[in-house]
Parts: C-alpha cells; structure tokens; sequence
C-alpha cells in the first residue's frame, strides 16, 4: 500500500515537474515526494458538510459560550480547586464509565481491550478507592482504551453521514451523534434523576476536564486560517485514527 | 596566526559534533524535545528566565528542529506551483511564524510533562515516522513526528497529535481559500492573520 502511495507520487511529482514555470530552480528539486502526500489524502472521500448553515451557526454559539462562559469559569475553578483534587475527580470519572468502554471493545472483538478495562475496574475500585486513584495505570502499567459506539459503528463500516456541531458540546457527526445517545444508556450518570442532577454532574465532569487545558480551543483558534475548516478537519482526522485503532 | 587558525579549527572540530544529531530519526527528535524540555526546567541556581527568553531560546531550536520549507510544501500540495518565488519565501515566512506564535506558549505551560518515545515507522527511503507519547496529567497524548532526511540530519515536516496532522489539517484550509482566491489574497489573509497574535 505504502509502495503504491509512493508510485502514484512519483508519477504526480513528475507531472508536477513538467507544469512548474522554468524559472524554479534550486532547492525545488529534492524532496518533492511531499507533493505526493497529496495524492494519499485524495484517496479519502471528501467531507460532507449538508448541514453547513447549521453547523456554521452553532460554532459560532459555541465560540461565544467558550470565550464569555465556559472558559472564564472553568479557569476560576481551576484557581480554586487543586490540580490533584481534580485529577482524582478525573480518575472517578474514568472509573465510572468502565462499562462504555468495556461493551464497545466487546462489540469490536477487542478481548484484550475488555478485559483491561474489566481488571482496571476491579483494581482501581478496591484499592484505588472507588476509582479516585488510578493505581491499575500508575501500579500495573493498564492503560485504559478510548472506545465508544461512534467507533464501533464506525469499525462496522458506518460512514459519519454528515458532520454535526452539537450545541455546548462541540463538533460531531450523525453517527457519533447516535454514538453518544447509545453510550448515554452505558452511563451511570446518565440513570440519575431527576434529570437536572443527571445534566448537573455531566457539565461538572466536563468542566473539570476543559480545566486541564483550558485553553486548547484558543490555542488551535490562533493557528487557524479558517478556524471552522480547522476544526472539522480536526475532528474527522481524529476520529478516523480511533476507529482505525 | 596560522597555528593559531589551526588550534581553534582543531577546537571547533571538537565542540560541533557534539551539537550535530546525524543518529537515527528518534535520537534526533529526542534530542530536540529534550533540548526545549531543559529550557522549560527552572534553573538549578533559581535564577528565573523571562518567559520572553525562553521563548526565544525555543524559536532557536525550533528553526533547528524544523524544515519549514517543506512544511509549507506539503501543506500546499499542488497550490505550490501557483505561487511565484518571493510568494513562497513569504509563505514560508508567515507559516513559521504563525506556528510560533500559537504553539510556543502552550509548550511553556508544560511542567512535569514527560516525552516517551515509542519506535518508528519508515514512510518513504527518507521519510521517517517518530512515535511518541506525552504523558500529561489528566492523560496521555500520542505525537508523531514526520522526518525527512536532509544532507546531515533529519528535520520535521508534520506534527501528528491524536492522529491530527498539523500539515493534512492546514492542506485542507489552503485548499479551501484557494479554490476561491488568489496566491496574493492567501498572503494578504495570512498576513492579516499572523499581524492579530
């Protein structure tokens, strides 16, 4: 495969060579099988954006909430509340979404994966104490596996559909919008009522993860030319390499 | 004076190889990170540098570190034939200081964050994938970087971050701005957005 990629490239860097105006000279002549880089990606269908008026508005609302909202108070939280406080908040988290993971890596055959996160479960319950450490990655070297039902419908072949911007919760797609609800029935959190509390503690977990990197948003904001083609390119590009995982 | 030419040739013969990383990708890479990890460290004295200074001592490495020429190659794909030669110098330019500017503050709010290297991937006879984890508080965040081989070392092209590829994801933008405007105007919009930071 990899052989191909570079044939194809170099027949499209030759191309190239013929079309560029004679004036170039120098360094132009070396590595220009990064030309070729192009040719790999044009393999991979285009993305579809139907819903681009939509999504459009939304990443706007999205900002907006970020910048006046989401980030200010997340940053007074994180001035508050002590980095290891919130990492072991973050540990009970991650412990109490073991079943998300562990059924999504049943459902795409990876034993390993599901009996990691069955050990993990067990481990950093009894002797992490209810999962506020996690001793099974720090004492065992168990790494827990990012798995999810938009992954698993996408190792079953699902393409994303469209690309969705949900509100508050950022980018998405139809499939792993479907994915999200899915896990949502995994969920602990998601069995609380009434259901404010239930809303209540997710924005509270998702407030104490933005307040590890409060200002990655910002950051790939600054890099961007066209920060919406950035992020949704972002985000395809991120979820492909999951489900490829 | 001739000895003395010969005595300090002699010396620099001694010093520079030990700045020169002709190994493998990975001891090149790891070189380099460790190189912006001691800047990072606060001074054993406790003397405090300027987040300023340190920045600076960063760019240093970085343009040592990077081939910012073929970046902007790959992240304009075939669009780099449009663009005339002092367009290109000028691409090159803001893309490199674009990076700098939103990255070189984010890497100096790293603390205790630990680099591991994990192996490589050869992509083409010179060019050569370097996998590495950082280990960051809340989790661990796979970085892949893309090498090519130049006459004496080997520099990167693209920083892959949870499977995002900074080059792929700037491509996509160009491409877009492109389709509808103008090498010039891609410069002016360029321009506009590196003088904002």
């Amino acid at each position: 495969m990899e052989d191909q990629v570079v044939q194809n490239s170099k027949l499209a860097v030759s191309i190239n060579m013929g079309q560029q105006n004679a004036g170039l000279s120098e360094d132009d002549t070396t590595d220009d099988d990064l030309f070729l880089l192009e040719d790999e990606e044009e393999i991979a269908p285009a993305v579809k954006d139907p819903l681009y008026k939509w999504n459009k508005a939304m990443f706007a609302f999205n900002d907006r909430f970020y910048f006046l909202l989401a980030r200010p108070i997340t940053k007074g939280y994180a001035g508050f509340v002590h980095e290891d406080l919130r990492t072991v908040i973050n540990n009970f988290f991650l412990n109490i979404s073991v079943p998300i993971r562990f059924v999504n890596s049943l459902l795409q055959f990876k034993m390993k994966s599901a009996g990691t996160e069955l050990l993990r479960f067990g481990i950093n319950s009894t002797i992490g104490v209810a999962g506020l450490r996690d001793v099974a990655k720090t004492e065992y070297g168990l790494k827990s596996s990012d798995e999810d039902l938009g992954q698993t419908l996408g190792k079953y072949q699902l393409g994303h559909g469209a690309y969705f911007i949900l509100p508050l919760l950022g980018p998405s797609s139809i499939r792993d919008t479907v994915g999200l609800v899915g896990d949502l029935f995994l969920y602990p959190i998601g069995y609380i009522r009434p259901r404010f509390l239930s809303l209540g503690i997710y924005t509270y977990e998702e407030m104490n993860r933005l307040s590890f990197n409060p200002d990655d948003y910002e950051i790939l904001k600054k890099a961007a030319f066209d920060p919406y083609i950035s992020v949704r390119d972002a985000y395809f590009q991120n979820r492909k390499q999951k489900v490829e995982q | 004076m001739k000895t003395l030419h010969v005595v300090l040739l002699m010396l620099l013969t001694l010093i520079v190889p030990m700045n020169i990383y002709a190994g493998t990708p990975t001891d090149t890479i790891k070189a380099h990170v460790d190189e912006v990890l001691n800047v990072l460290r606060a001074s054993p004295d406790g003397s405090k540098r300027s987040d300023e200074a340190k920045k600076a001592e960063i760019r240093v490495i970085a343009g040592r570190m990077f081939d910012f020429t073929a970046m902007s190659k790959a992240t304009l794909g075939n669009n780099w034939n449009k663009l005339d030669k002092d367009q290109r110098t000028e691409f090159i330019k803001l893309l490199k200081a674009m990076l700098e500017n939103a990255y070189v503050s984010k890497i100096l709010g790293y603390t205790d964050e630990k680099a591991v290297f994990i192996g490589e991937r050869s992509l083409s006879p010179t060019r050569v994938e370097v996998q590495s984890t950082l280990m960051a508080r809340n989790a661990d965040i796979p970085m892949h970087y893309r090498v090519l081989k130049t006459e004496d070392t080997w520099k990167v092209y693209d920083v892959i971050i949870e499977g995002v590829s900074l080059v792929k994801n700037y491509r996509t933008q160009f491409r877009q701005i492109l389709a509808k405007q103008t090498p010039s105007e891609l410069l002016d919009v360029m321009r506009q957005k590196v003088g904002e930071i």
